[in-house]
């Protein structure tokens, strides 16, 4: 065990060390597995089968790890299991929602359930659902939902129990467009806002990236990444350059200039310092004499945070397929 | 922890008004009592629509007839018609069973089919907390639609009797009735309450309950006819030629007239409760059980536990799922 300082503690909220879970028929879901999650909005990313659910379960208390050990909130996830549920709420992938109940009398049950008693339990339900946006509806029937209602009814009842930690399993499933968009600014705000710290366990990395502080990327159980969402990107910025002809032969004077660009759609990437200096300017200036020199339209020169699909897609052969089919926002 | 700084900083700034609950907290105990006392009322619909209170409330009504009309008949100068322990057998088997074939789906496929069971074992229970608090909660609801009709029984028999001593015989007569009712409450409650965990598929699951209590009930009465009539013809055979058939009391039970109780979780019953002392014994069952009642009592016992087993069994498993 690691001998944690106070500090580390408060730096920490999920912490597993060599997490291991085969399944009867030696099927291995989670391989040493050992990560942190710190506080704020983490990403968990993997395909579906890389383990994430597997992981939320261990995290939960409800599954005992093969080997390793995980500790939430400072708890032993063998030991702890019921004091850590205590203090974190928990929205499943799947449908959960009984049809012929109200949302207000059902978030209030499970409220309940976390160990509110009843009259703060009827408030919480109440101040939940508002928070996720369904308060003129609440007194309807579940079964009459749209699903994006009910995504939110799932993400009120892990709320109900004051959570210090929300454990949310691709919670934008099913989702048109705009409902992810509305589901995930409603992360963020629980995230940013309330003060929660969030895990979002998800396939879709280009959706969830915007919403997280940190990253974690797992692959067959096994840890792949796991950073911050700043050093993800921070590692290569890049310059979109726009023109509005010739951007073959950009790219060819751009690469002549020691530069390594790449045509994404209808523009160049072009990574910041690619050219060996560390000197962003230098990138700047190259593809402002370029353009100058071809005497080509510019439409768009601009600095772009780099998504991290992109990165995956550099820095690990492996991943780049399960990920990439994953763009979806 | 940082969180909660973060919290209070920042829910000045933009007053969202999320509020951290700092209030008491129940602990395991007192969530499976709240879980229990959520059961109970589901069991008679409270809570739920009208439509859900249908079933039950007429199910109560039908067995307090038998009650009502005691009283009725009491306030007329008649005796008491109506046993505490025995009831109306076979209205009690067939009400009852139509209570819990409708009321313990209800209990537990309903979760079952709409997948809330991770939501519960997400909470700070363990997995085997939820088929107690079901269990403890439908066995209530099951004592409560036994013994109401048996204390309404005892009510409309006291006000017709005179003096304390009378009073005091009819109390001592409801005590075995009284018992008899926690007898069937437990019975009850396992047995459907497994059946119906097995699945989510409601109407599956009330015709599994409802087929489980009719077809072993049948049975068992149709094995105790036959095994009567063997029984009558083997007396009357052994008496000689002309002897006539012997009258129903003196028949001698045999073996397999016993036998034929243990088929049914009607019959267990007032085959247990008459072993243990309970005064009135029940058609359905033969008449001299002697030191046979405590097989009686045996099968039912493993049968209430081979259900509570499966129901825990059935939990431990959605857990993992």
């Amino acid at each position: 065990m690691i001998p944690s300082l106070p500090d580390d503690e408060v730096a920490t909220v999920i912490e597993t060390t060599a997490l291991s879970k085969v399944y009867p028929g030696d099927i291995t879901a989670l391989d040493g597995l050992t990560v942190r999650f710190a506080p704020g909005v983490t990403g968990l990313i993997g395909a579906n089968g890389a383990g994430k659910s597997t992981l939320i379960k261990i995290l939960l208390g409800l599954l005992d790890p093969t080997q390793g050990m995980a500790k939430v909130l400072g708890l032993d996830s063998v030991k702890d299991g019921m004091r850590i549920r205590q203090l974190v709420g928990y929205m499943p992938e799947h449908d959960c929602l009984p049809p012929d109940v109200s949302a207000t009398e059902f978030v209030t049950h499970m409220g309940r359930m976390s160990g509110i008693p009843a009259a703060p339990a009827r408030e919480r339900a109440a101040e939940a659902l508002r928070h996720v946006g369904l308060h003129e509806e609440r007194y309807r029937q579940i079964g009459t939902y749209s699903t994006g209602m009910k995504q939110r009814v799932k993400l009120a009842q892990a709320l109900a129990g004051d959570p210090r930690l929300l454990l949310l399993d691709e919670p934008t499933n099913g989702l048109d467009p705009a409902g992810r968009n509305a589901m995930l600014e409603l992360i963020a705000k629980i995230g940013e806002e309330f003060g929660i710290s969030i895990v979002v366990a998800s396939h879709l990395l280009g959706e969830i990236e915007r919403i997280c502080d940190s990253l974690v990327a797992i692959e067959a159980g096994k840890l792949l990444r796991a950073d911050t969402i700043d050093s993800f990107t921070k590692a290569s910025q890049l310059l979109v350059v726009e023109v509005e002809e010739g951007l073959a032969r950009l790219e060819q004077d751009l690469t002549r200039r020691g530069l390594a660009p790449r045509a994404y759609k209808r523009s160049l990437l072009v990574p910041i310092g690619s050219d060996g200096t560390d000197d962003p300017d230098g990138t700047y200036d190259a593809v402002r004499d370029a353009v100058a020199d071809l005497e080509l339209p510019l439409s768009r020169l601009e600095r772009r945070r780099h998504h991290v699909e992109e990165l995956f897609r550099d820095e690990s052969d492996g991943a780049d397929l399960s990920l990439e089919a994953a763009d979806a926002s | 922890m940082p969180a909660e700084t973060t919290a209070t900083r920042t829910g000045v700034i933009h007053d969202l008004g999320y509020q951290r609950y700092d209030g008491p907290r129940l602990g395991r105990a007192q969530i499976v009592r709240a879980l229990t006392w959520h059961s109970f009322r589901a069991a008679f619909g409270l809570g739920r629509g009208a439509k859900a209170k249908i079933i039950p409330v007429i199910a109560l009504v039908a067995l307090c007839l038998p009650a009502v009309v005691n009283a009725f008949a009491m306030s007329r100068g008649n005796p008491r018609l109506v046993t505490y322990d025995a009831y109306q057998p076979v209205l009690r088997d067939l009400v009852m069973t139509v209570f819990v074939a409708v009321q313990a789906p209800e209990m537990v496929s309903r979760d079952l089919r709409s997948r809330v069971l991770p939501l519960y074992f997400s909470r700070p229970m363990k997995t085997i907390d939820y088929p107690v608090a079901k269990l403890l909660g439908f066995g209530a609801a099951c004592l409560v639609m036994v013994e109401v009709p048996v204390l309404l029984l005892y009510a409309g028999t006291i006000v017709n009797v005179h003096g304390g001593a009378a009073v005091w015989a009819q109390t001592k007569e409801l005590i075995p009735g009284l018992l008899t009712g926690l007898l069937w409450a437990v019975v009850l409650a396992a047995i459907s309450l497994f059946l119906a965990s097995l699945t989510g598929r409601r109407a599956f699951a009330t015709g599994a309950v409802a087929i489980f209590f009719l077809a072993t009930y049948t049975m068992s009465q149709i094995l105790l006819q036959v095994e009567n009539h063997a029984a009558q013809n083997q007396a009357s055979t052994g008496r000689g030629p002309g002897a006539g058939p012997v009258p129903l009391a003196l028949t001698p039970v045999n073996t397999g007239e016993k036998v034929s109780g243990l088929f049914s979780p009607f019959t267990l019953i007032d085959g247990t409760r008459t072993w243990l002392g309970s005064p009135t014994t029940a058609d359905q069952v033969p008449k001299q059980l002697g030191a046979f009642g405590a097989v009686y009592a045996l099968v039912l016992l493993v049968l209430v536990a081979l259900c509570l087993t499966g129901l825990a069994a059935r939990y431990r498993k959605a857990s993992l799922s």
